[in-house]
Formats: C-alpha cells, structure tokens, sequence
C-alpha cells in the first residue's frame, strides 16, 4: 500500500494540480472581519486580493483545527495504513500543531501517521511535497519517506518580488527587511525566507528588473521549479515562460501565492521557488 | 452579529490589562530593539513588561474587585514595581486611569474615555521637562481619540478602545517626526510602541481573540518616513559622559513628591519625581548619585534603589544595534553633497556620507576617518565622481579594514551600485556585484559652461546651460530642458524604465515641474521620479536605467 501524503493550502498546491499529484490539501482560514473562509474554498484568491486593497481591515487568517486533519486522516484510513503529513513552517503557523494534535484523535486505528515541519511555506513547501509524492508512487515506505521529505524541504529556496513592502510592515512580519523601508527613491524589494522570517536580498528600480533578478537567481542546478504570483499572472506566466527556456528539461510548476500569505506580501508580488537536485 | 459592550466590570478591567500585560510580554526583546540612546532607558521593553507584571500581581491580590479597587491596586503595584523612565511613566497612567474611575464599580464608554484624559495629563505633570514624540504623546492622542469617539455618541466600548487602539499606532508612527533622535534611527519611539501595545492586548482581550495573542507576536508600528541620512561621526573628543542612571522607591510619612522634584531639577537630566505621602518613586540621570541618595535618605527608607553606569549601557546599546543590523557586516560609505542626495544615499543604507564631489573633492584622511569610525572591518567605497576615486583607494593602505572601492564616476552610479547591494553576499561579492551594476545606467549631468569653449565644432559661450553623457560633454543649449532633451533623444529610450531627476541647489522650482512633465509626456513609458538632490554645481544629475 502506497504512503498518503497530506499537506495545508499553504503548498499552493489547489485545482487540478492537487489530483495530478494526489494529495490531500487541508485549507487554512481567511478572516475579514466577522466572515470567516476556508482557504480557496469558499473565497476565490481573486475575490481575497482585490478586498485586500479595497478594505481598511486586514485579514487575519487562523490554522486548520485537528479536527479538520482527522476528518481526512479517517478518510485516509479506510484505504492506506500509512500516512505523512507535510505541513508549513510551524513558525508561521499553528498548522503543524493541529496536524500532530490531530492523530491522537485516531482511537482504535493502527495507521501509521508521521508529520513533518517543513519550514518553507508557498511553493517552497509544494515543491518538496510534489517531489515527496512521486517518491510514494514508487512505493518507499513511511520512515523513509519523512526522510526523503525532511531532505527536499533542506533542499528548497524562495526567491519573491514584492510590489511594496506595505503589507508585510503593516501585517508586523518585516523583520530583519526593515532596513529596506523608508527609502527616498521608489525601490522594490527582493526577498527570501530565512528561519521562517522574510530577509532581504536586495533591491531593484523597476518589476521587469525584479524579474530578471529572479530569472538570475535560478543558479544552481534545478530538479524542480515553480513560479507564482498574487494579482499580476502576465508577469508570473512571462517568467516562467523564460525559465523554461533556459531549463527546457526542469518541470516548471505554476501557481497562485495563498492569500494567507498575500496578506504579507501584497498585491504585485512574484515569487520563485527552487528546488536543487541532490 | 457584532458584539456590543456597553460597560466592564472590575475583573473585567484586571482581566483585559493582564491578557494586554502577556502580549507586551511578547514583544519586549523588540521594544528593547527600539531604542535610541541616549533617550532614557537602555531596555524600554524589558522595563515596561516588569512594571506591568508588578502592576498585575497587585491587581490580583487586591480584595476589592470593584473597578475602583483594581486600577487603584494597579496604581498601586506599578509604583512599587516601575523600572525605568518609562516604567515610571506608565505607573502614572495607571495612577490617572485609577483618578478616573474612582468611585465606579463597573464603567462604561464615558468613564474610559474620562479615564484616559486623566491617565494622559497625571503622566505629563509627573515628567519635569515633558517630550513629545514619547509615550506621553502616544497617551494623549489615544486618549483624545477616545473622547472624540464618545462624544460622536458611540456607546459600545470595544467600538472606542478600536479608534483609541489605532489612534495610538497613528502616534506612534508619526513620533519620528516629533522627535529627531528616533527620525536619524529610522525607529519610532520605544515606550509608545510599548503604550500602543497593552491598548491593542486590552482590545484584542475584549474581543475574544486570545486564541490569536497565543500564537502571534503584536505588531511594531513601522514608519515609513524616509531616514535621515547617517550622521557624520564625531570625533573622539566631544564624548561626553552619560553619568548614572539612578532609580529608587523611598517609603516614609508626609513625603512631598512637589517638593522633591524642585528640590531635584537641577541635580540632573530626565527627572521624574511620582507618588504620594507614603511612598515616591524618583529617576534621574546625573553626574552625582551619592548626593541624590543622601539627600533621599534623611526623607525616608530607600526601596530598590539602582544606580547604573549609563556609559556602559550605552556600549551594551552599540552591541544590540549591531545585532540588529542584517546578516551582513559589510558597510557602505558614499562621497555626496547636498542635502538631498545624502538623505538618499543615507535612506537606501549608506552607514555614513563623506561630504564632497565636482570641485570639492575630499582628501584621504577624510574618508579614512570616516572608514575607521564605521562599525564595521569590511567597507565598500562609492565615491561617485572620477577625481575622488583614486584618493578613496589610498585608504586602503592605511588602514586594517578591509577596504574596496567601486569606482563610481556619478551620483546615479553610486545609486545603482548601493541598491543591488547583496544582504547575503560576502563582501568580495558584493563589491563584485556592485560594480557589475553599474553598466545598468546612463548619467545625465547639465551644468553652466563656466567659460567659453569649443568643443566637437561646437561653440560654447560662458553661462551657457552645458550636458554631460556619463562624463563626456556632448550636448549644449539655450536652456536646460533643451540640453536634456538633446541627451535622451540620443539614447534608445524605449530599453529605458526609470529616469529619476536629482534636482540641484540652485534649481527653479517652475522649471523643474516643466521638464518632469515634458520628460513625463515625450516617454509615456518610463516612470519619471523627481528628488531634491540640493547638490551644488550641476543644476540637474539625471539617471536613467
């Protein structure tokens, strides 16, 4: 029996991609003011950013509930005794909290469940997940599989333009990219995630200069890429379209960036996420 | 359904500020961040969440659960508890909220908006010589905006601690602007994020979001300001000495705060002075300690008494910005003049300015100075104009930092390369990367001919507006839009993105206007930005990237 793999909506993993690589998506929670939405279930990421800009509140989002992964670790059961759960970063999330909460739910079962922190978050968690589930396909067993999972999260980066750093200040997450606040001229930050806190990498004048950066910033050599975008896909689907050029032989994923984590990043943002090959 | 509070019990009003008391707790390491010596208090954060774990205990271990009888044991533990300029200053708003709901046992919108009013004007008249862009400022703006809210008949507590709640980050982003210590920091004001912080915990408790507070950290108000440029460093000489830092609690019968601080005032700096007859709590920054105890020991017994060397917490300070900087320990020095492009060099990351450029180029001791006094073993160089290249390389050999310099040959160069800096790059690869920057942009320079010429077969005559293409003069006119329209013509502009104008000293207002939109209207492409360079000898430096 095949190991089930269950991940959050903090993957980007949604649509038609989520059956292409079968996994299960648990989605988090959008709150604007007293409406309450499953992640890309009940709100549309269109709908989410335009009242991002739209509306004086910022939303405030909230982890699945264990509930809601032993509602699909059940389900799971019923036809596998393996599963693993790859969660976002349990420094930006209680996520992984309600994951591992969630198997002590499980009485009378003898599945097996292992969840494991992958510290990424966006594509840089649904790379690692993709990659962890055609290891599965092949039929490696749970505690290696973990392990391989472990190892591909290491092996992730995330490279992101941002529009403005507005959102992210505004949403108290600038951290160490403070510093690129309160410049005279109008710049546009490049970011990447470090221990689960956005840290600059540098600045650029203008978005077709922040998606050259990009462009560049695949150097090593790429066993899997994704790129994604929240409001602006013309520029996403442009980069992607260099990129496959330039690794005609890397699969090139494309996606939305959650609107979770748009509440950070904004409209206009555009991110890339590598994953190295061992 | 919204849910309404129309008023708020004792335990209520003891629950609210302990769940405020947790999330200021949260973010003191942050708050301590924030500070800026030498405004009072090396550790605002750590101070404010002391005094009001001091306050809370108190209201817990008060027998009257009654509203009066908690912010009275409030008032009463953040006395004997406060720690620190700021402490202090929080216990009198404690001691004016208790003033205002004195007599209540439950309170409604009204009573809290009276309650503030007092918390705002007893912190005032406790500080001798009050600053604004401080908590005290941060007190009063929320607590004005408490009143307005009520008397916009709002009834609906919650509904008024959320105005009060998001005027106070209002005040706490704008402190920059009051207070020039935080503007050249680039930081707002530490004990006002501290005040926005338990509001925002009191209201976040009110509205039943602890499930939140649990996982999240609060928000520190980020002002988007442009930073002051990095001031020149100065020399060794003028230090002058800080002194103690002296705080204690003196207990005793028919004490007279008033007196004592008058008493005080001139023995130092930074003298708070608050209390009753029974028991005064007194901080002050002076030269001379032993005098303040002695004279606070014939009044009474002295409680938690600290006396500490503020010279070293200012070294303990020095340590904690470094900390704070990113992962990078490579500095940035760039060669300017003007106002203008030193605030820009400054606002994207410069550690220090050298003032120089066009006919006033710095010598090598100048710019070494500034090398040895930035904090930093690794330094990078810009010196933006070609004369000044060969004097900042000298500095390397006089020197035991690590010195690079990226030969800058404009003010748009060393803009360029200052903005890909790499925060992960070591310092080899960044000055590589930097350097790699500069073919990205084309240098438009427009200044008077200062004598007749002839150049290319062009006749120049003396005052004539003049144009350089990053360095060599190509064009030349009747006036400075027709010289600048000569230059971008010459270039491929459709490749181009930005052009930003460096406007100079001397610049006229009405033409700079004209040739922003004219540029603006020729290229409907690009995206023109318009800056107050305030550089002296060339009118306009235009980049173009």
């Amino acid at each position: 029996m095949t190991v089930k793999i269950v991940t959050d909506t903090l993957s980007d993993i949604t649509g038609d991609l989520t059956d292409e690589i079968g996994v299960n998506v648990v989605p988090l929670y959008v709150r604007f003011g007293e409406r309450i939405y499953r992640d890309r279930v009940d709100i549309t990421s269109e709908e989410f950013y335009r009242r991002l800009v739209t509306e004086a509140v910022l939303p405030s989002t909230t982890q699945p509930t264990p509930n809601d992964f032993y509602q699909v670790y059940e389900q799971l059961a019923e036809s596998t005794d393996e599963i693993l759960v790859i969660t976002v970063s349990s420094k930006l999330s209680g996520t992984f909290q309600s994951a591992a909460q969630a198997i002590s739910m499980m009485e009378g079962r003898t599945t097996k469940i292992e969840v494991v922190d992958s510290g990424c978050v966006a594509m840089t968690l649904g790379l690692p997940v993709i990659a962890t589930a055609s290891q599965a396909a092949n039929g490696t067993g749970l505690a290696e599989l973990a392990e391989y999972a472990r190892g591909a999260c290491r092996r992730t980066h995330l490279v992101a333009y941002f529009d403005t750093l507005k959102y992210l200040a505004k949403g108290g997450r600038i951290g160490k990219a403070q510093g690129l606040l309160g410049s005279m001229l109008s710049v546009k930050p490049i970011l990447t995630l470090r221990e689960g806190e956005m840290a600059p990498l540098t600045r650029v004048r203008s978005k077709s200069a922040g998606m050259d950066y990009l462009l560049n910033a695949v150097a090593r050599k790429p066993e899997l890429l994704a790129v994604e975008h929240c409001t602006t896909p013309e520029d996403a689907d442009g980069l992607a379209a260099r990129l496959r050029q330039a690794y005609p032989d890397v699969p090139i994923y494309r996606s939305v960036i959650s609107p979770v984590i748009g509440t950070y990043s904004g409209p206009g943002a555009v991110a890339v996420s590598i994953l190295e090959a061992e | 359904m919204t849910i309404q509070t129309q008023t708020l019990a004792g335990q209520q009003l003891r629950d609210m500020f302990d769940a405020a008391a947790s999330w200021l707790e949260k973010s003191s390491s942050d708050i301590d961040a924030l500070n800026v010596f030498p405004v009072p208090d090396g550790d605002t954060g750590t101070n404010m969440m002391l005094t009001m774990r001091s306050t809370m205990e108190e209201a817990f271990r008060a027998p009257d659960h009654s509203a009066t009888g908690v912010a009275a044991a409030m008032a009463r533990g953040a006395l004997m508890g406060a720690r620190g300029n700021s402490g202090v200053i929080l216990s009198q708003i404690w001691r004016g909220l208790a003033r205002g709901l004195e007599g209540k046992d439950d309170f409604n919108a009204e009573d809290l908006a009276e309650a503030l009013k007092q918390a705002s004007e007893v912190a005032y008249n406790g500080v001798s010589n009050p600053v604004e862009g401080t908590m005290l400022t941060v007190i009063r703006d929320a607590a004005a905006a408490a009143r307005k809210k009520v008397d916009e008949g709002v009834t609906d507590i919650i509904e008024v601690l959320e105005t009060t709640v998001e005027a106070a980050a209002d005040s706490v982003a704008q402190t920059p602007n009051l207070l020039r210590v935080l503007k050249d920091a680039g930081v707002v004001d530490a004990g006002g994020q501290g005040v926005y912080t338990i509001l925002d915990g009191a209201l976040r408790y009110l509205r039943g979001e602890t499930e939140l507070m649990r996982l999240r950290k609060p928000q520190i108000i980020v002002s988007e300001l442009p930073h002051a440029a990095a001031a020149p460093p100065v020399s060794q000489a003028d230090e002058v000495p800080f002194g103690y830092c002296t705080e204690f609690l003196l207990k005793g019968e028919k004490l007279d705060p008033e007196a004592m601080k008058k008493r005080l005032l001139r023995k130092g700096e930074s003298l708070i002075v608050v209390g009753d007859d029974s028991a005064v709590r007194i901080h002050i920054h002076t030269l001379t300690p032993g005098a303040i105890l002695q004279y606070a020991a014939k009044l009474g017994t002295m409680h938690q008494v600290s006396v500490r060397n503020m010279d070293e917490q200012h070294q303990d300070f020095l340590e904690m910005q470094k900390e704070r900087q990113p992962t990078t320990d490579t500095a940035v020095i760039a060669i300017a003049s003007g106002e203008g492009l030193i605030d820009v060099f400054g606002s994207l990351g410069a550690a220090a300015t050298v003032p120089g450029g066009q006919t006033m180029n710095p010598s090598t001791k100048d710019i070494l100075q500034v090398v040895e006094a930035t904090p930093s073993a690794n330094v990078i160089i810009l010196p933006n104009n070609k004369n000044i290249i060969n004097t900042a390389k000298q500095v390397q050999e006089l020197t035991e930092k690590q010195v690079c310099v990226v030969p800058t040959r404009t003010i748009p160069q060393g803009v360029v390369a200052l903005l890909a800096f790499d925060y992960e790059a070591d310092f080899k690869a960044n000055a590589e990367i930097m350097e790699k920057a500069l073919s990205s942009v084309v240098t438009i320079e427009i200044t008077q001919a200062v004598r007749a010429a002839k150049i290319n077969g062009t006749k120049i005559k003396r005052k004539q507006p003049i144009g350089l293409m990053d360095g060599e003069l190509i064009a030349v006119g009747d006036t400075h839009l027709a010289v600048i329209k000569q230059l971008l013509g010459r270039l491929a502009m459709e490749k181009y993105e930005v052009v930003t104008i460096y406007h100079g000293a001397d610049a006229d207002t009405e033409e700079v206007e004209t040739i922003n939109r004219s540029i603006a209207e020729q290229y409907p492409n690009v995206q023109v930005e318009l800056i107050k360079g305030g550089q002296p000898h060339y009118s306009y430096i235009i980049s173009v990237e």
